[in-house]
C-alpha cells in the first residue's frame, strides 16, 4: 500500500514571531509506524513546529503533506479530525473534571430526547471505563476525579484517548517530565504499542533518555534550525546529547 | 461464622459507601446548611412556618435566585459579573418606561434583548481588551448606575402599563404563589439540565476549569464565555423585571448590593469563586438560604441589621465546608 510514503512531510517551514525566528525553512518527514525523537534545547523550535502540525497556529510560509496531500489547517479541530492528536505535558486533562468528562472532551456522544441533545452518560461512563481497564488503571470509576491522578495515569489516559479517537499521528510533547522512574517505563510501553497499533508518533523532549528507548529516528533542531536527522544505528545518545549541548552536529 | 462476618462486612461496606455517596453529592453541604437553619427558625419563631410566610420567603428568593443562577452560571466559565445588580435596576427602569407606552409584552422582550446586550459588551470587553471581569462589570455596575442615576435624578416611575406581564411574572395565583416562584424553579431546572446533561455545559466546566485545556480540546472558550455572560445579564435583566412589576414601580437605587448577595449565594451553593465547579442546584439552595434569613431573623426578633452580619459567618463556614468536602474527592 502506502507502506514507503511518509504519513506526514513539512516541507521548509518557517515562522516568526516579532523579531524572533522561531523557525528557519525546516523540513522534516514522518514515516508510517515510527517514533520519531523530535530533539532540542529550550527555545530550539520543537514546540513551534508542533504546534504548527496540529493547527495552533499556521507557518509563515512552507507546506505540510498529510498522506502526500496538502495540508491547511485553521484549527486544532480539523488536524484532530485528520488523526492528529497531541498529548501535552500540562495541556490535556482539566483536573476538576471526571475522567469520563475529560476523555470525551469537545467531542461529546449525544442521544436526543425530543429536539435537544443530552449527554450520552451511559456510553460515555462505559466506553471510558473499557480504555481505563485496557491502559491498565486502577480506578473505582470514571467519574472520579482528575485531580487524584498520577502524571503517568494523565499521560496513559490523555493516549488512549487519542488512541480511541483513531489517532493516525500522536504528537506527544514532553510527555515524561515529572514522571517517576516506574511511570516513565509504563508510558513508554504505552507509546510502542500505539505504534503496534499503526499510529505514527512524535515524541519531543529534551532529554534524550526519555526518547533514545523507544525512537525509531532523530530530528534535532536548535535556534528554529535542523542540524540534524539520524536513524537510531547511526547515534548514541551521548552523542545526542553533544549536538544539543553544542548547537552542531 | 464467615458467613456472619462477610454479612456484616458487606454491610458495613455498603453503609461507608452511601455515606461517600452522599457526601460527594456537591449540594450536601448547602442542604444540610439550609436544613439547620430552617429547623432553627421554626423553633425559634412559631410563624416561621405557615404558608403565608413561606411564599413570602420564596418571592424574595426567586428576584435573588433567578439572579444567582446567572452569575454561578458565569462563575462555573471561570468569569465574574458585579454589573447585575444595576442591570436589575436598568432593566426595571426600561421595562417600565416602554410598557408604559407600548405592550408591555413587547416591552420584556427589548428589555431582555438590551440586558443580553449588556452582557455581550461585558463579555467582548473583558475577552478583548484582556482585563480580569471583575474589573470590566464593576466598572459597567458602576457607569450603569450613575447614568441611571443621573437620568432619573432619582426620581420614581409608575408603572401604569397592561397586564400581561404582571400576570405572566408576578400576580398572584392563589395561595400566596406567584408565577416568579415557577420561572425560578424551572429556570433553576432548566440550568442544572444544560451544565450536567449537555456538551454545553461540559465545556462550560471546562473552560472554567482549564480554558487551554478546553481550547486545545477545541472548545471555543471564547464563545462560551461571553454566552455565559450574556445568559447572566438576561437573568438579572428578568429579575429587574419581576421586582419591578411586584412593586409598580421602579427607581434606579434598587438592587444595590446585590451582585454580592448573588456572589455569596452562588458560592454558599458550592461554586468555586474562580470557576471550574459548581451546580445551579446548590445555587438555588444557597439563593434560599439568604431570603430565608432575611426573613427568618427578623421574626425571631433580631434587628434588620444582624442579617449582613449573619450571612457574612455562613458565607465563610459554608466556603470552609465546600472546600473541606472537595478535598475528599479532589
Amino acid at each position: 500500500m502506502q507502506q514507503d510514503l511518509p504519513l506526514v512531510r513539512m516541507v521548509n517551514i518557517n515562522k516568526r514571531f516579532g523579531a524572533v525566528e522561531a523557525l528557519n525553512n525546516v523540513s522534516i518527514e514522518v514515516r508510517q509506524k515510527e517514533v520519531l525523537g523530535l530533539l532540542g534545547d529550550n527555545g530550539a523550535g520543537k514546540s513551534t513546529l508542533i504546534k504548527i502540525l496540529a493547527g495552533v497556529f499556521p507557518p509563515d510560509g512552507g507546506e505540510i503533506y498529510f498522506n502526500e496531500e496538502p495540508l491547511k489547517f485553521s484549527c486544532p479541530k480539523e488536524a484532530r479530525v485528520r488523526g492528529i492528536e497531541t498529548v501535552h505535558q500540562e495541556l490535556s486533562l482539566v483536573d476538576m473534571m471526571t475522567i469520563s468528562r475529560n476523555f470525551f472532551l469537545g467531542r461529546e456522544p449525544t442521544k436526543g430526547i425530543g429536539s435537544i441533545a443530552l449527554l450520552d452518560k451511559k456510553k460515555m461512563d462505559k466506553e471510558c471505563r473499557r480504555v481505563i481497564a485496557e491502559i491498565g488503571i486502577r480506578v473505582r470509576s470514571p467519574n472520579e476525579y482528575v485531580s487524584i491522578l498520577s502524571g503517568g495515569e494523565r499521560q496513559a489516559i490523555s493516549i488512549g484517548r487519542a488512541m480511541y479517537f483513531g489517532a493516525k499521528l500522536l504528537i506527544l510533547d514532553e510527555p515524561m517530565n515529572a514522571l517517576s522512574v516506574k511511570e516513565t517505563r509504563i508510558v513508554i510501553g504505552h507509546i510502542e504499542k500505539a505504534r503496534e497499533l499503526g499510529t505514527s508518533i512524535i515524541f519531543i523532549t529534551h532529554n534524550v533518555y526519555h526518547v533514545y528507548p523507544v525512537a525509531d529516528r532523530f530530528v534535532i533542531l536548535d535556534k528554529g534550525l535542523k542540524i540534524g536527522e539520524f536513524d537510531k544505528k547511526e547515534v548514541e545518545a551521548k552523542d545526542i546529547i553533544e549536538m544539543i549541548a553544542r548547537g552542531k552536529v | 461464622m464467615d458467613n456472619v462476618d462477610t454479612g456484616i462486612g458487606r454491610v458495613k461496606e455498603n453503609l461507608s459507601l452511601s455515606l461517600s455517596r452522599i457526601r460527594r453529592w456537591p449540594e450536601f453541604g448547602v442542604i444540610l446548611a439550609f436544613s439547620t437553619i430552617f429547623m432553627v427558625f421554626s423553633l425559634l419563631a412559631p410563624k416561621f412556618v405557615t404558608l403565608r410566610n413561606l411564599t413570602g420567603v420564596f418571592t424574595i428568593v426567586s428576584e435573588l435566585g433567578i439572579i444567582t443562577i446567572g452569575v454561578a452560571f458565569l462563575m462555573i466559565a471561570g468569569e465574574f459579573d458585579l454589573s447585575v445588580s444595576s442591570v436589575y435596576a436598568l432593566s426595571g427602569f426600561l421595562f417600565v418606561t416602554l410598557a408604559n407606552s407600548f405592550n408591555s409584552l413587547l416591552a420584556l422582550i427589548i428589555t431582555l434583548m438590551a440586558a443580553a446586550c449588556i452582557g455581550f459588551l461585558n463579555g467582548t470587553i473583558t475577552l478583548r481588551a484582556g482585563i480580569p471581569s471583575f474589573i470590566t462589570t464593576l466598572g459597567t455596575m458602576m457607569f450603569l448606575r450613575g447614568i441611571m442615576l443621573a437620568v432619573t435624578g432619582g426620581r420614581s416611575v409608575v408603572y401604569n402599563g397592561d397586564l400581561i406581564v404582571p400576570t405572566m411574572l408576578t400576580r398572584f395565583i392563589g395561595r400566596g404563589f406567584r408565577p416568579s416562584h415557577i420561572w425560578f424553579l424551572a429556570l433553576a431546572l432548566f440550568f442544572s439540565l444544560i451544565l450536567t446533561r449537555t456538551r454545553y455545559g461540559n465545556w462550560v466546566f471546562a473552560t472554567g476549569g482549564k480554558k487551554e485545556v478546553a481550547r486545545a480540546m477545541g472548545v471555543n472558550v471564547n464563545r462560551v464565555k461571553v454566552v455565559n455572560f450574556m445568559i447572566s445579564s438576561v437573568m438579572a435583566g428578568l429579575a429587574g423585571c419581576i421586582v419591578i412589576n411586584r412593586f409598580g414601580v421602579a427607581n434606579a437605587s434598587f438592587g444595590m448590593g446585590m451582585e454580592l448577595e448573588a456572589i455569596a449565594s452562588a458560592v454558599i451553593g458550592g461554586t468555586f469563586l474562580m470557576g471550574g465547579y459548581g451546580t445551579i442546584i446548590g445555587a438555588f439552595f444557597g439563593a434560599f438560604l439568604m431570603g430565608m434569613m432575611r426573613t427568618g431573623l427578623v421574626m425571631v426578633g433580631a434587628p434588620a441589621y444582624w442579617y449582613q452580619a449573619f450571612v457574612g459567618a455562613i458565607l465563610v463556614i459554608a466556603a470552609t465546608i465546600n472546600i473541606k468536602l472537595r478535598r475528599l474527592e479532589m
